[in-house]
């Protein structure tokens, strides 16, 4: 995996760290927290846009970040696994992988390609 | 209301999504402004759209709106791919989003 994807995917990781918060946090220090996870998730999120394209990195971003929300409730927060649920995040992983596999390297193969 | 706060929640994603390339195209503060108060603005609509309808029914419209029309606009601003493999692909992403959102 090359360094805009793992961006995107560490994005998502944070996204699912401040949905959490928004849900959840209850003193300062966690609003803090959550704060400072919204700005690493979209600065990554910029940072990704430069060298992908920017449509694709956006779904892959709310994609992962859903996938993670529902296995975070159910890991933490005690919410049920259902096997819809299931599927769809393999559903999900599968267009991310398919993404990933016809994505060029660079925007500019992208357009040439 | 809470609909018509949902739908402009929505367009304001869009155009947080097409303010990202915009700003990725030229680094101006007056870019990153625009892309913070869109965001801004996003999410504020979508907190209060979900006062009232349900959370996943209302995350399911915003985020289909949202990202499904941001890659509609780098296809049509920014020179992004249309391959009919790319398009299947970001709708597989978006379907399974909004399934899950309608689950839980």
């Amino acid at each position: 995996m090359n360094k805009q994807w793992l961006s995107v995917v560490i994005a998502a990781f944070f996204e699912v760290g401040w949905v959490i918060g928004l849900k959840h946090a209850g003193s300062v220090l966690e609003w803090i927290g959550t704060a400072i996870a919204i700005f690493v998730s979209f600065y990554l999120l910029i940072k990704a846009g430069e060298n992908l394209p920017v449509g694709t990195v956006y779904a892959v971003f709310v994609g992962l970040g859903t996938a993670g929300t529902v296995c975070a409730d159910s890991l933490l927060f005690g919410e049920p696994w259902k096997l819809a649920k299931i599927l769809c995040i393999f559903v999900l992983l599968a267009g991310v992988v398919g993404l990933k596999l016809v994505t060029g390297e660079s925007k500019d193969q992208e357009v040439n390609g | 209301m809470a609909w018509v706060a949902l739908v402009v929640a929505g367009l304001c994603e869009m155009m947080g999504v097409y303010m990202i390339s915009k700003y990725n195209d030229a680094k101006s503060t007056k870019n990153l402004v625009l892309l913070i108060v869109a965001f801004t603005l996003s999410f504020a609509g979508l907190a209060y759209a979900m006062e009232t309808l349900p959370m996943g029914t209302a995350y399911a419209i915003w985020t289909g709106i949202g990202a499904a029309g941001g890659a509609l606009l780098g296809m049509l601003f920014f020179n992004e791919s249309k391959d009919w493999r790319r398009i299947v692909c970001i709708g597989l992403v978006f379907r399974a989003a909004i399934f899950l959102k309608l689950l839980s």
